[in-house]
């Protein structure tokens, strides 16, 4: 069981810092931003270029996080605030091109092969019977951090409060004398961090390499759809209904379901299972778990 | 007495804890052209939203010359022969003013027809444009048209759909008086061709010219239903459209 | 080098197939299919399918047909109430299913190795002739697609199309089935899309699950894009636009001397370039959509 746990506990925490920033994007630009897979992978990789000229791991975070941000920002000024003009489906697609690109970049400049952190290699740690590595543990602290973060900066701070304002109502809060251009930036910048954060959660605990933003990419929208598109806080809970289930699907035996000794998913379909969420949500529940469709003329 | 087309029965919608439609009870005579009223945010869209399925109403049932409605899509109800136009009209920005009254006629317009090549008939649509003066803007994308003149081609594209009750939201509101002229004798024609009328208006002299039954709405709640003439005397009306304390019974309704 | 070109052509005209396919369902009718490729796979795992177990090609053809209504019945049954950026996520999500599917049932799809040695479709002796011909098949497809897809856009139903695209609430208000309309359209539209799926595996010879990526669905996006959202012309100069200029790319590589992470990184920026860089400043495409063009 609690082998299972940590399991589910790690899964989330790759997967929530992503859809938080999805759905933290959401909230005030309205689409689905792909960018941000990628985002999840230039991250790490940028990350791990300032580790190689000397800085400390820390400082490498923190730098390649805030140059993400600024990205995020930036891409949005040029691109997807234009894009967006022509719709959301539109901003997605030019979203999703925006990700290629990235990807380009780094094929040429990083090139295919995957690569790791310079950790010294020490004995995993026992956590109440099950091995965890060092890694592991600063993965899921950096990704508690975020939250309380967030959290405090969402509900506690004026910024945060002028946000979910703006969310609500633009047009009620430009009136009321709040920059929603500026808390629109503040959210796109923060957006950035947190994904370039979730990829550096998942690189320091395995690998980087270019395919990271694709491969989270379906598990990561159906998390931040689960909880409503949106609803940054509701992400964390879709990622947990995530993991769990993508956990579950890989240890359970199905076995005694159907009457037989042992009945594995086939370890393959187990990135699949997400998806299958993702489509059955969508079926029917498409505004997320907390809200029933509201119908408007 | 003619026979009832259009038949609501204690309907209720809310949104949130706002009751905007509170047992309105209303009943349709066919062929006739019956005008609704009341102050703004009375409730008068969301009326015509939930007759005409758009909404989904919390409680009471619409019927349609005898069956029941309400639990249809909006488009099949319009298919069932009760058609709307919206308040505030709408237009594709990528389809020319003729193409948007061409698609309101969906006959022969389904995808088997498009393959056999069937021809449509253009002819009606021709004289619809000529009659509402939007013959010079025909070929223009829809949504690149004045505000009044959409308000028109909505209207357009209701009668080009043949209906046999039509649902009207303030169809004359930033309308020119000489085309509102066009427009009630437009109305006229088609009632006289059969099309029941249910017009949401605020202009009083658009519905003393043209309805012979006026019911108002206030609050939610029916709390008229008589000849247009009536009105002014009407303590209920008077009291809804300028409160409690008037005594002297001036109806001049805000537009 | 001729062969080469004959083969460029074919590719060419196969993708042109589904960038009207898809023309159709996003540039008329507003539809945002990011699973594309599923509806192509039906028609090449049709006709893979098919050869593995001992049928011929008719059967091929409509084993493959079977499949892509299904898929499209499905796609269209999650559009009911979806908007159209949830709709694409779940298209793509679906397109990811059926490749993973294609991947693992080995013992009926062979997995990752595919399926190989599907035969050509016309055995004349010799195999250039063969291609010429299944080339003309494909070319009298593409043609045949584009004439029917004219036919429907130049109605009184595309005219429903385009209504269902802008102001969905008017075309219900006027009375049109929008779930029915979504139903013909991608019915409508995955035909030619398994039919290329069809012609393909026989012309490759090969059918596997890597023909299936979200990329190759981008891909077709992009040639739509380029050519113009809305006009059946501007989807086929798209798909052979991208189609040249992806035949370029290795010659480039060889004359510059780069390394061969270049050809898959130069495919990328063709593809997200053409894609940003046309919704940015010519968002209209090569060919713009024609307003006003059905007068009954
Ligand atoms: N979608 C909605 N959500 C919440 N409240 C709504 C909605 N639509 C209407 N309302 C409320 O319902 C009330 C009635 O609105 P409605 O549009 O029916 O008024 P109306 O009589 O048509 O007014 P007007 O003459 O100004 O058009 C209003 O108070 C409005 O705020
Ligand atoms: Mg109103």
């Amino acid at each position: 069981m609690i082998p299972i746990i940590i399991d589910i506990v790690l899964r989330t925490g790759d997967i929530a810092l992503a859809a938080v920033a999805l759905s933290a994007g959401y909230s005030l630009v309205k689409f689905p931003n792909i960018a941000l897979m990628q985002y999840a992978t230039v991250g790490p990789f940028l990350a791990y270029l300032f580790a190689s000229w000397g800085a400390p791991l820390v400082a490498a975070a923190l730098a390649a996080c805030i140059a993400v941000g600024l990205i995020a920002v930036l891409l949005n000024i040029t691109v997807f605030d234009r894009l967006l003009k022509s719709g959301s489906a539109i901003a997605m697609i030019g979203s999703l091109a925006a990700g290629m690109l990235f990807t380009a970049a780094l094929l040429v400049t990083a090139g295919p092969d995957s690569r790791h952190f310079d950790f010294p290699v020490e004995a995993p740690l026992n956590v109440f019977g099950s091995p965890v590595t060092g890694p592991q543990l600063l993965a899921v602290a950096i990704s508690l951090a975020a939250f309380v973060l967030l959290a405090a900066l969402l509900f506690l701070t004026d910024i945060g409060r002028c946000m979910r304002a703006t969310a609500t109502n633009p047009d009620l809060a430009r009136a009321t004398g709040i920059d929603a251009r500026l808390v629109v930036r503040v959210i796109i910048f923060l957006s950035g961090v947190l994904a370039a954060l979730g990829g550096i959660g998942i690189a320091v605990k395995g690998e980087l390499n270019i395919l990271m933003g694709q491969d989270l990419m379906l598990p990561v929208f159906a998390a931040a759809i689960l909880g409503g598109l949106g609803n940054p806080m509701g992400a964390i809970f879709g990622a947990l209904v995530i993991a769990t289930a993508e956990t579950l699907a890989a240890t359970l035996n199905f076995g005694p379901l159907i009457g037989k000794a042992f009945l594995f998913i086939p370890a393959n379909y187990i990135t699949a299972a997400s998806f299958l969420i993702l489509v059955l949500a969508l079926l029917f529940r498409p505004h997320g778990l907390f809200v029933n469709e509201v119908k408007r003329v | 007495m003619a026979e009832t087309v259009l038949d609501a029965r204690a309907l209720r919608k809310s949104f949130g804890a706002h009751l905007v439609l509170d047992d309105v009870d209303l009943a349709v005579e066919a062929g006739s052209i019956v005008g609704l009223l009341g102050p703004n945010g009375s409730g008068k869209s969301t009326l015509l939203n939930v007759l005409t399925g758009f909404l989904a109403a919390d409680g009471g049932q619409v019927s349609l010359r005898g069956s029941s409605v309400g639990a249809l899509p909006p488009s099949s109800i319009a298919r069932l022969g009760l058609v709307r136009t919206f308040q505030l009209p709408r237009m594709p920005s990528r389809m020319s003013v003729r193409e948007v009254l061409l698609a309101a006629n969906r006959a022969q317009g389904g995808l088997f027809d498009a393959l056999v090549g069937r021809p449509t008939d253009t002819a009606r649509t021709d004289d619809l444009l000529e009659q509402l003066k939007l013959a010079p803007v025909a070929d223009q994308p829809a949504s690149a048209i004045s505000g009044g003149q959409k308000k028109l081609l909505s209207i357009a594209a209701a009668l080009a759909n043949r209906p046999s009750v039509l649902c009207l939201d303030e169809p004359t509101a930033g309308v020119h008086p000489s085309l509102r002229e066009h427009i009630v004798a437009m109305l006229k024609r088609a009632n006289a061709g059969g099309v029941t009328l249910l017009i949401v208006e605020h202009d009083m002299g658009f519905v003393r010219n043209l309805c012979r039954r006026c019911v108002v709405l206030d609050r939610g709640k029916l709390i008229a239903d008589c000849p247009p003439r009536e009105l002014t005397e009407h303590p209920r009306v008077v009291e809804a459209y300028l409160g409690r304390k008037v005594a002297r019974p001036v109806v001049e309704v805000p537009a | 080098m001729s062969e080469f070109a004959l083969h460029v052509a074919t590719i060419a005209a196969l993708y042109a197939m589904l960038a009207l396919s898809l023309n159709l369902q996003a540039g008329f009718a507003g539809l945002i299919n990011f699973g594309q490729i599923a509806l192509f796979g039906c028609g090449t795992y049709g006709a893979a399918l098919a050869f593995s177990h001992a049928l011929g090609p008719l059967a091929g053809f409509a084993l493959g047909l079977v499949l892509v209504v299904l898929v499209a019945l499905l796609f269209a049954r999650l559009g009911r109430n979806l908007g159209a950026d949830y709709w694409g996520i779940a298209t793509l999500s679906i397109g990811e299913i059926l490749r993973t599917i294609a991947t693992n049932e080995i013992d009926i799809t062979g997995g990752a190795q595919g399926i190989g040695g599907i035969p050509a479709l016309f055995d004349t002796g010799s195999p250039l002739s063969g291609r010429l011909i299944l080339f003309a098949v494909v070319l009298a497809a593409l043609i045949a697609t584009w004439f029917a897809f004219r036919r429907l856009t130049q109605s009184k139903f595309g005219l429903s199309l385009r209504l269902l695209r802008e102001e969905p609430q008017l075309a219900a208000a006027f009375g049109y089935d929008l779930d029915g309309l979504r139903r013909r359209i991608m019915l409508a539209a995955a035909l030619p899309a398994a039919l290329s799926g069809f012609l393909f595996a026989h012309y490759l010879t090969f059918v596997g699950p890597d023909q299936l990526f979200a990329s190759e669905t981008f891909v077709i996006w992009t040639m739509v894009v380029v050519g113009g959202l809305g006009s059946h012309a501007g989807a086929v100069i798209g798909a052979i636009v991208v189609q040249c200029l992806f035949a370029l790319v290795p010659f480039a590589k060889d004359a510059f001397g780069l390394p061969s992470e270049f050809v898959a990184a130069m495919r990328l920026v063709l593809i997200g370039g053409g894609l940003i860089g046309f919704l940015l400043l010519r968002p209209q495409g090569l060919i713009p959509e024609r307003i006003g063009g059905v007068r009954g």
